[in-house]
């Protein structure tokens, strides 16, 4: 008994030390991975098409067009950007030039002869620190017409800009994806500091809600709880995968998946100010913005700080919401009929139902997969009348039937083909003969001794259908408009939002990564012989 | 000893009898003579249904390749009859007169479906071969590398956890985003990281067999790890790589309308650009031919070369010979 007890301590050992080396390993090729990402979207890919779409870029002449260029470049995060305007703000930040002075020194002159002499002063000064900050200076003289006449967009300008390199980029993005919150965030605000409160003032206080409010920090809610799942939210620590540039704009990867979506909710809450009105703003959500308060009226009557920037409550689920839904209904759904459809394939070789089935997962492998999505679109609108497109306002569960079955399908024919391999592969073992000549019968064999060898390999890929319901599917989600977050990879793509790829990189990764990881304890939890110790090669 | 043997009164020929030599080779065991691939034809002839499915193939490819060649199609070449478009086969036959390029009725543009059919056709099935070619190539070279060489494995491995990582869409788009979408940028983009999974496929295959007792004993007795690859692992795996060819060939075509349908592929009219660009008429009432037809068509594609390369896949098996 203690001998066993220490075996296992022991091998619960080796396993750890094993799941950290494995972890680690893991975290380098998510941080390569990433790496490779960037170097194909920001050095690969060429830089002007960003602006095949944009129709403010076709109206541009001249030198505006060329800032208009290194600005949209600097937005979409591949260089830097600095103008000689900011340079001089930079200055006057530091205190080494008066606001008289730098809007003497400010307008630059048609071309390098034509400035006057204190401005020539103050453009050496910018290059030299563009030299020793590694920016690369640019000084466009003005288009003239017809001798003066400045032309459209045509003024002189001065800038410099500066490549980041890939390096610099990877360090950091990974330093930025967790964002803590601390009471220092605002620069200027009295009382700085963090209250805890038993009632939570968005509920009017009478209510018994625990919360943390905080003061100087982003957000005002730093713990509350509400009745949405999983009740307990916190803001201390937001994950900050890349903002979107295209796709949702000036929005955070992680919020574009995980807010929700539809139409407005509208309750009757009551403002710190103390209106109470129909609305379907999230006090919860309250962040700060400088001066926002005074800005408007209708603010300042609603908000008693300038903590105003709220998102709004709605009727439909997020991006992640819808997919995982679907999906995982559909994971559930396949393992309930491909794993005993496979089975009874197996223990009927050669019969009816096995020619059926192999019929049927042959149609599925080489069938492509837009093919059949698109039939069973056709048959179950035309057959059963189920709604095609997926309406978020709608509160009908009918529109989820399709998009799961489509999802269903496909993995259903896989599972059957890899257990039914699985199983008629463990028939011709020694073992299966030796039970057979023990006497026991066909039933047992098969469910005591082959299906439990059989399901090993199976179960190693349901954390893998698992986390994978949360990325979504591509194609299902395109053809019955499920805004869900499958698409937002390709819709990222098309709209060359970088901020987006790299972000949606990284959650794939890290998703896979952590299904490769559960995939394998979770196999060496059912099957004992499976050990990482000492994996022969 | 002879003498001794002389002192028993045998005359010489008593004790030593000349040996029959051709009773010897009597004794010899020959075997029939075997061809591996005339037997893998022979195993694969013997259904018939395999006869009907390559027939049919024949066919396909016949019309893919050849068709294009003896009748001329452009497909804007009606774009101006505004009353050529979006026909049914039974208007098209009514207004054209019957001709094979018209039963399944007229495109958006006012072409020819059954043409604009073979002419994606064959860019596809082209595009799938070459794919499949170079990363067939290409992964089984480096997967029985890869598994024959512990220091090679462990590099090997990490970099397909890292390639496994970045989306293959992501691969694909970049590559058509940097070069224009023509078929060889398409065939770059597909074979750019396509051949890893082949690769790691096959890799498992030779960790497998490389360590069962006959390979040892070739070890033991000296044979190159060379030879021990090409004369005892290769023919194994024969079989192996035809079923896997089997699904990739398909996997391909079946990836390429994918990839034309999320608005990333071929600026050629592929069978894949013909799905997508017909999708609206799948629910125009009367407009069905245009969206099914290549449909159905790229389904019986797939599932010939599925098939047919299962069936060889089997056949190419020395077990099922006897």
């Amino acid at each position: 008994m203690e001998y066993h007890a220490l075996l296992f301590n022991e091998r619960v050992n080796y396993m750890t030390k094993y799941l950290i080396n494995r972890i680690i390993r893991s975290c380098v090729s998510i941080v390569i991975a990433v790496g490779i990402v960037m170097l194909l979207i920001y050095s690969l890919m060429d830089r002007n098409l960003i602006f095949k779409n944009d129709a403010l870029f076709t109206h541009l002449n001249n030198n505006s067009k060329v800032v208009y260029k290194y600005q949209k470049w600097e937005e979409y995060g591949y260089l830097d950007y600095m103008t000689y305007q900011d340079y001089l703000n930079l200055l006057v930040a530091n205190g080494e030039l008066t606001e008289a002075v730098k809007n003497e020194v400010s307008t630059i002159g048609y071309e390098p002869s034509k400035d006057s002499k204190l401005t020539t002063q103050y453009i050496e000064s910018f290059y030299d620190y563009c030299d020793q900050n590694g920016y690369t200076p640019q000084r466009l003289n003005a288009v003239t017409q017809r001798g003066t006449k400045v032309a459209d967009g045509g003024k002189p300008q001065l800038f410099a800009y500066k490549d980041i390199n890939l390096f610099v980029r990877l360090f950091n993005y990974f330093g930025g994806i967790l964002k803590f919150d601390d009471i220092n965030y605002v620069a200027d605000i009295e009382n700085r500091g963090l209250s805890f409160t038993l009632h939570d003032p968005v509920y009017g206080g009478e209510k018994f809600s625990p919360a943390i409010i905080g003061n100087g920090t982003y957000h005002k809610y730093l713990v509350y709880f509400d009745n949405q799942f999983p009740y307990f939210h916190q803001n201390l620590v937001t994950v900050n995968l890349g903002t979107s540039y295209s796709v949702n704009q000036g929005v955070d990867v992680f919020s574009t998946m995980t807010t929700s979506q539809g139409s407005y909710v509208k309750s009757l809450i009551t403002y710190p100010s103390g209106l109470t009105e129909e609305s379907a703003d999230d006090l919860h959500s309250a962040t700060y913005i400088k001066g926002s308060q005074k800005s408007s009226y209708f603010l300042q009557s609603r908000f008693t700080d300038d903590y105003t920037n709220t998102t709004v409550i709605k009727n439909g689920k997020s991006k992640i919401g819808y997919s995982f839904s679907i999906g995982i209904i559909s994971v559930i759904i396949d393992y309930l009929l491909g794993v005993p459809l496979g089975i009874i394939m197996a223990r009927k070789k050669d019969s009816f139902i096995d020619q059926l089935g192999s019929i049927y997962i042959i149609f599925i492998i080489a069938v492509p997969s837009l093919a059949y999505i698109f039939l069973f679109k056709a048959i179950g609108s035309a057959a059963f009348g189920l709604p095609t497109t997926f309406d978020v306002d709608s509160l009908s569960k009918a529109m989820y039937v399709l998009p799961i079955i489509s999802l269903s399908l496909p993995s259903i024919a896989n599972l059957m083909k890899w257990i039914r391999r699985y199983m008629i592969d463990q028939q011709n073992l020694d073992y299966v003969k030796f039970a057979r000549s023990g006497g026991l019968t066909e039933n047992e064999i098969f469910t005591k001794h082959i299906l439990k060898n059989a399901i090993i390999p199976i179960v190693h890929g349901i954390p893998g259908s698992i986390l994978g319901a949360i990325t979504g599917a591509i194609i299902t989600e395109r053809v019955y408009v499920v805004p869900g977050a499958g698409n937002l990879l390709t819709k990222a793509i098309n709209n060359y939002d970088n901020g987006v790829i790299v972000g949606v990189t990284l959650f794939y990764a890290i998703l896979s990564v952590a299904s490769m990881v559960c995939g394998d304890i979770l196999m060496s939890m059912i099957d004992p012989r499976i050990s990482f110790t000492s994996k022969a090669r | 000893m002879k003498e001794d043997l002389k002192n028993l009164g045998y005359s010489e020929e008593e004790l030593f009898k000349p040996f029959d030599n051709s009773s010897l080779n009597s004794e010899k065991i020959t075997a029939p003579r075997y061809s591996y691939w005339q037997s893998v034809f022979r195993v694969f002839f013997k259904k018939k249904i395999n006869i009907v499915i390559l027939s049919l193939l024949a066919i396909i490819i016949l019309f893919a390749y050849v068709y294009p060649l003896i009748f001329e199609y452009d497909p804007f070449a009606n774009i101006m009859n505004t009353t050529a478009k979006h026909l049914s086969p039974s208007k098209a036959i009514d207004k054209f007169g019957f001709s094979l390029r018209y039963i399944l009725g007229t495109g958006s543009s006012g072409q020819p479906t059954f043409d604009a059919i073979w002419y994606g056709s064959r860019i596809s099935i082209s595009l799938a071969f070459v794919c499949a070619a170079i990363n067939m190539t290409v992964g089984v070279i480096i997967g029985s590398i890869w598994g024959f060489s512990k220091k090679v494995d462990i590099f090997m491995t990490e970099v397909y956890n890292v390639i496994g990582n970045v989306p293959y869409l992501l691969f694909i788009s970049v590559m058509v985003m940097i070069f224009t979408a023509n078929f060889w940028t398409m065939v770059l983009a597909m074979t750019a990281t396509g051949w890893l999974g082949i690769a790691y496929f096959i890799r498992t295959q030779v960790v497998i067999i490389r360590d069962r007792e006959y390979n040892l004993a070739s070890k033991c007795l000296g044979t190159s790890t060379f030879k021990i690859a090409i004369k005892n692992i290769l023919p194994f795996m024969t079989s192996v790589i035809v079923t896997l060819l089997a699904t990739e060939i398909p996997s391909y075509i079946s990836y390429e309308v994918f990839l034309s349908y999320i608005g990333m592929g071929l600026s050629d009219m592929s069978l894949g650009r013909l799905i997508y660009a017909s999708e609206s008429a799948m629910v125009t009432p009367g407009w069905g031919f245009e969206f099914w037809s290549p449909v159905a068509v790229s389904a019986i594609i797939t599932i010939v070369l599925y098939v047919v390369g299962q069936n060889l896949g089997d056949a190419s098996d020395p077990r099922s010979h006897m």
